[in-house]
């Protein structure tokens, strides 16, 4: 029985419930790199596109380099993610990359891998003993923040009546890095705003729940003519921006949001002035480059487990409407990376320098 | 009998004729219209400024989509379904329909037509496999609810009209003061409260609802009835989604999920009962109303939206005591 056949008979019997998927080793690359086997866990929530091209990548990265590459996922499901990483030891992986929206289990998983000496990385979420690569959302939060707050002075000499911060509080920490990002942003720009202008609302990260959050607060504040609107998402923000539209007030308002995911194609909102990309898709170059090559080459890294010093920062990168017109979308931005030079990340790609 | 029995037996007899002789609904009218008049007045004592015109837009534009799904489910109740719990499933999956063909450049018409026939093809599809496999509407309901979403999951992430659209722009826009899509919804709760007491079809949904034994011993089929309610209703539901897709923006599959809680809240508090057979789907505009005040109420007197849920939740559990109240009233 080959290494890939009994691998796949291995995940067939353990994970019923786990999408996976296996990329056979490359025939080309040395013997060591033959050897070498990187453990791949998606997010696997599926109204979250670019958790699948995370994984995407990192298959098109580690097949670049010869390596064998085992992906399961998630499924944004604890228990699933702890049976993955029984699978993952089970099938002698050198190194596993997890993005894992399920926290809570994380020191189990650190207690698992560290048992069968098995280095990860994890996306985002810091667990002690895990190389740490991600965004750091605070600066993520004071760009869009900056940006928006410089708009305001443009435009209104940063004589705002409200700022409304629509949150998305399920995410936790990340929502107060960057949300309060940006709140810090804007007063970085625009010191002057006096705190009772300053309001928050639950947005849940969807259009869907941040607009009649949205049309409330702003029938609570009726006589409000100059309003900025940030969020922990673009959708959260554009439930807001909506929610003026309905109200007649859409000229009143302007927002930034975060992540990207509306700032691109045809159907931006005109008051959305701009968002801050991640380039989610494209964080394995950073965990392979700084983290996961080395080990392979057998020079491991220090674990960097803390975001505030990581293994490798993914760089944020804010972007007008405008600018975001001349970003590709996530396929075009996917080719883009895979055909560029080993080492090049989307930031380097895409985002404006000026 | 001392004389304090025979007044409270007097007083009793009293009350009950005095109920015996309202309308149907009035108690129910008169409660629930109470509250929210109490809930104004009090938002309006609290800051004055609760009395404006973006507080009405705020409130009509939240009346809108619930009160239409809530005219859908209301009659999956009347008709001894209990509750429709797909109708989340069908806002979005008719929603993302109309969205694909706006975007195909469909003539509006078509697509609107085209939204509404979804919808009905989703409650013919939950009838068949009710009254096929005689299951229980909710875990049917339930079930094709799990099914529709997750399969949209793994079609689309995220979809919307075209923000060049005419339906947008009809969803943004105001007539008579009022949110375009508030008056669909004025008038269809209108049209169907009167027609379903007064037509054979809703007078047949009734007493099957009512007691489904004895209208199969008046002729009344059970499967036609369930057959209809269902594909009405989602019918409704697919109207619902036009007026969706109109005023949303981008959405997510599972983004009706936000009106199942108000939605049932309304029909309980509207005084449809679970049980079948009884309610006034007039009120569902009081209910309506006064379930998308509170939200807008709590923000004035400075509750975070986290609070939201609570009280609708609250809200949901008083209603559904006062609809056990009122069944154990009548069994009396």
């Amino acid at each position: 029985m080959t290494l890939r056949t009994r691998r796949l008979a291995t995940i067939a019997r353990m994970a019923t419930a786990t999408s996976i998927v296996v990329v056979a080793s490359a025939t080309a690359g040395t013997a060591s790199a033959a050897s070498f086997t990187l453990g791949m866990a998606i997010g696997g929530e599926p109204s979250q596109d670019w958790q699948k091209a995370q994984g995407e990548v990192a298959a098109a990265l580690a097949k670049q380099r010869g390596w064998n590459y085992v992906e399961l996922s998630n499924n944004a499901d604890p228990a699933v993610t702890t049976k993955n990483a029984d699978i993952f030891i089970q099938d002698k992986v050198n190194a596993v990359i997890e993005f894992n929206g399920s926290p809570a289990v994380n020191p189990v998983l650190a207690a698992k891998f560290a048992a069968a000496k098995i280095p990860e990385v994890t996306y985002d979420i810091a667990q002690p003993g895990f190389y740490f690569v991600g965004i750091d959302n605070q600066a993520a939060g004071l760009a869009g923040g900056e940006a928006l707050g410089n708009i305001a002075k443009t435009k209104w000499n940063c004589d705002v009546d409200l700022v409304i911060s629509s949150e998305g509080q399920g995410a936790g920490i990340v929502n107060t890095w960057r949300t309060g990002g940006m709140r810090d942003g804007i007063k970085k720009v625009c010191p002057d705003i006096p705190a009772e202008k300053w309001v928050s609302m639950e947005g849940g990260g969807q259009v869907a729940v941040a607009l009649p959050a949205g049309r409330d607060v702003l029938a609570a504040h009726p006589d409000a003519k100059k309003i900025l609107v940030v969020g922990i998402n673009d959708s959260s923000v554009l439930g807001v921006l909506q929610a003026a539209e309905q109200l007649g007030r859409a000229d009143s308002i302007i927002g930034w949001g975060q992540d990207g995911s509306f700032i691109t194609g045809p159907n931006v909102d005109p008051h959305l002035a701009g968002s801050v990309f991640y380039f989610l898709e494209g964080y394995a170059v950073y965990a392979l480059r700084d983290v996961i090559d080395p080990i392979a080459a057998g020079n491991p890294p220090p674990v960097k487990d803390n975001p505030g010093d990581p293994a490798s920062k993914v760089q944020p990168c804010p972007v007008s409407a405008a600018q975001a017109a001349k970003i590709p979308d996530m396929a075009g931005r996917v080719k883009a990376l895979l055909a560029a030079p080993a080492g090049t990340t989307e930031y380097d790609l895409f985002c404006p320098k000026s | 009998m001392s004389d304090v029995a025979t007044t409270r037996t007097m007083s009793a007899g009293r009350r009950e004729l005095f109920f015996s002789n309202l309308p149907a609904g009035a108690g129910t009218a008169s409660m629930v219209g109470g509250a929210w008049i109490v809930l104004v007045i009090a938002s309006t004592l609290h800051r004055a400024d609760f009395l404006s015109y973006q507080t009405l837009l705020a409130v009509t534009f939240t009346m809108a989509i619930v009160g239409v799904l809530a005219v859908a489910q209301a009659l999956v109740g009347v008709s001894g379904a209990i509750l429709d719990l797909s109708q989340p499933t069908v806002l979005t999956l008719s929603g993302a329909v109309i969205c694909q063909l706006l975007s195909m450049n469909w003539p509006l018409p078509a697509v609107l037509f085209i939204g509404v026939v979804v919808g009905a093809l989703w409650g013919l599809t939950n009838a068949t496999i009710i009254v096929a496999g005689k299951l229980n509407p909710i875990i049917v309901t339930l079930a094709t609810n799990f099914i529709g979403t997750a399969t949209m999951f793994l079609i689309f992430q995220h979809i919307q009209a075209p923000i060049t659209s005419p339906l947008v722009a009809w969803g943004q826009g105001n007539f008579f003061g009022l949110p375009n899509i508030w008056w669909p919804m004025l008038v269809l709760v209108l049209l169907v409260g009167y027609f379903l007491p007064r037509t054979r079809y809703g007078r047949h949904a009734i007493a099957v609802g009512g007691s489904r034994f004895a209208a199969q011993a008046r002729g009344i089929s059970l499967r036609k009835t369930r057959f209809a309610i269902f594909i009405i209703a989602g019918a409704i539901s697919g109207l619902a989604s036009i007026m969706f897709v109109a005023s949303n923006g981008p959405f997510a599959p599972n983004a009706g999920t936000t009106f199942q809680l108000p939605v049932i809240a309304g029909v309980i508090l509207a005084g449809v009962s679970l049980a079948g057979g009884r309610g006034n789907l007039w009120l569902i505009l009081l209910s309506v109303g006064f379930l998308s005040t509170v939200p807008t109420s709590l923000v004035f007197f400075g509750f975070s939206s986290n609070w939201q849920a609570v009280f609708q939740g609250f809200i949901l559990v008083v209603a559904v005591s006062l609809d056990g109240w009122r069944a154990r009233r009548l069994l009396r």
